[in-house]
């Protein structure tokens, strides 16, 4: 029983971290936080719904289409938020996301009804491991995630490409006297987060219904993990996930099944007084 | 000149409108108090705070229990309402505002998400989803408040009393301590402005509106219930701030007026609605980020300056020879 709730924290917390990861991007690059982050994980499940059960694609191909066309979500995304208002304070932006977020929550209700709709599971069946059983398509969620974390990374760490990223996410404007083009990295950081936020939909879509407030709370929580992380560290983001994750599903096994939500978000508090910066703490610091 | 056609229009209102329109119009003052809650924390003490949902429920609350199951008068409970509402955000902020910057306005997420988890589940006390029915209508001594038109002259006295007292506020020391602290903390501290009070007061001041709005909504509707107590409340409030303008008086009356009203001339649109809304928001931010208020004052000067109505050349020292 309690291995079968570490794995579902585990598959629940690394997508957190997916998310959780997405937020960081977007704030490391454009100092923003992006309200609608969630909407991005509900665009994923919706869209692996269309993908898997109207056009009959394979889950593997599936995912691959997902990715491309979350990617496509994301930059579209930050022409609409967050381009034209590059220049102002990022109040503003804020509440351009949060309208985005409403305004996207209402097209995938035009779109896909108001209906909750149903996902096959990414592989069907249940593993056995000696007396304990869990369902094989925990552990390929486990797994892709981190696959696609460990790709994440290496773009972002090894690549030329992710020290463009990481340079105009540092300082646009010192990026830009030395040649990077701040439009294509911004909007391909945006692309990324929105990807990996919209797989971590299409990985949770077969675990529950695929409806239009998913992405509301799980985008709140995976918030919480971002800020428990430390806010800006892309590993903090993750572990923070992976943490909210067991506390989300332990508590509400061990604690209360009805105030699970409201335990996450006090561990977010008692987090925020004893450690504010997080697990791994803000990379550049406050001016003062 | 305004306030006076505005005075005799709101005075007049109830006689003309129709029932329904008279329900939305007390809904949209009764936000209106919240979203100037968030003024005087966020626009005037530069704090954002995602509780404010969360205090209107706390207000709401305390209204309902107290009148249904304990059976005190209404009036006492309005102000049990409007103190306990205020007292919450003072001790939550003894903790909170040890945090600097954006992090308090992440904490506050977290009180909003764990007083919606309360009310939704905290079945004893606040029902749960069930939440509280039957509450009775607000009343002093005979007077009985149980029509919307009576509603409507309570809720506009609250409202313009709550107006004036924070147009009292923002014309004083305190206001503008409030007022130092959102522009630079730390000069805000060299000139001896205790942050750390004036933060939790402001946060107090401000919990005790939406205690009041919470209250007024509870006797109005007659039945509260978790789920308009949300995060999603709160960033409305946040939008219908920034949409009117943070940082003048009239913002909040124009952001609120806007995004509740606009919706019920354009209800013939039925489905799009929220798809507009959300679009709306979005543009309206591209090319108002200072709101309403701050765009009319742009497009003010752009008349002026264009129309010639100032003159061409400003009179400073040195300048008159030519």
């Amino acid at each position: 029983m309690v291995l079968q709730l570490i794995i579902t924290s585990l598959a629940m917390g690394i997508v957190y971290g997916l998310v959780a990861m997405g937020f960081v991007l977007i704030w490391r690059a454009v100092g923003v936080v992006n309200f609608a982050q969630g909407e991005f994980l509900m665009l994923g499940a919706f869209t692996a719904y269309t993908l898997t059960e109207v056009v009959g694609m394979p889950m593997g191909v599936a995912l691959g289409v997902c990715a491309f066309i979350m990617g496509l979500v994301g930059v579209v995304f930050h022409f609409m938020t967050y381009w034209p208002l590059r220049k102002s304070w990022d109040m503003t932006v804020i509440i351009s996301t949060i309208g985005a977020s409403i305004a996207l929550k209402e097209i995938v209700t035009l779109v896909w009804g108001p209906a909750p709709l149903a996902v096959e599971p990414l592989v069907s069946g249940i593993a056995r491991f000696m007396t304990v059983s869990i369902e094989w398509q925990f552990l390929f969620t486990i797994g892709i995630a981190a696959v696609l974390m460990g790709l994440v990374f290496i773009l972002l760490e090894k690549t030329y490409l992710g020290h463009i990223l990481q340079a105009a996410a540092q300082d646009q404007y010192a990026a830009s006297l030395i040649g990077i083009p701040v439009i294509l990295a911004t909007s391909l950081t945006f692309a990324i987060s929105a990807l990996i936020t919209g797989v971590g939909g299409l990985l949770i879509s077969p675990i529950f219904f695929v409806v239009t407030t998913m992405g509301g709370i799980t985008g709140l929580k995976a918030f919480a993990a971002v800020i428990i992380g430390g806010f800006g560290s892309v590993q903090g983001a993750i572990i923070g996930g992976i943490l909210i994750g067991f506390i989300d599903t332990f508590s509400g096994a061990y604690i209360s099944s009805t105030y699970r939500d409201a335990i996450v978000f006090l561990c977010l508090i008692l987090a925020l007084i004893i450690r504010p910066q997080g697990i791994f703490g803000e990379k550049i610091a406050e001016k003062v | 000149m305004i306030i006076i056609i505005a005075v005799g229009a709101a005075i007049f209102a109830p006689f003309a409108a129709s029932n329904y329109l008279l329900r939305v119009i007390n809904m949209t003052m009764i936000t209106y108090i919240c979203v100037v809650s968030l003024f005087v924390i966020f626009g005037m003490a530069g704090q954002i705070s995602f509780a404010q949902a969360g205090f209107w429920g706390v207000g709401a609350y305390i209204s309902a229990i107290l009148t249904v199951d304990l059976h005190v008068s209404p009036l006492l409970a309005f102000f049990a309402s409007a103190l306990g509402a205020a007292l919450l955000p003072a001790i939550l902020g003894i903790a909170l505002f040890r945090l600097h910057g954006h992090y308090f306005g992440f904490s506050t997420i977290g009180v909003v998400m764990i007083l919606n988890g309360l009310f939704q589940n905290w079945k004893p006390v606040t029902g749960g989803a069930d939440g509280i029915a039957n509450i009775p209508p607000f009343g002093i001594a005979s007077l009985t408040f149980n029509t919307e038109m009576s509603l409507f002259y309570l809720i506009l006295f609250m409202v313009t009393a709550i107006s004036v007292v924070t147009y009292l506020i923002h014309q004083s020391s305190l206001g503008r301590a409030f007022m130092a602290i959102r522009d630079n903390e730390i000069a805000a501290k060299c000139m001896g402005v205790n942050s750390y009070l004036t933060k939790i007061i402001a946060f107090t001041i401000s919990g005790c509106y939406c205690g009041i709005a919470g209250s007024l909504y509870a006797f109005m509707s007659s039945y509260v219930s978790a789920s308009s107590f949300t995060f999603p409340q709160s960033a409305l409030y946040l939008v219908m701030l920034m949409l009117g303008g943070y940082q003048t008086l009239p913002g909040p009356i124009v952001g609120t007026a806007l995004l509740m009203l606009l919706p019920e001339w354009f209800r013939f649109l039925q489905e799009y609605i929220l798809l507009i809304y959300g679009l709306g928001v979005m543009v309206l931010m591209v090319v108002m980020p200072d709101g309403l208020i701050g765009g009319g004052k742009k497009a003010y000067e752009f008349i002026r300056n264009k129309r010639g109505w100032t003159d061409a050349i400003p009179k400073q020292p040195g300048n008159d020879a030519g």
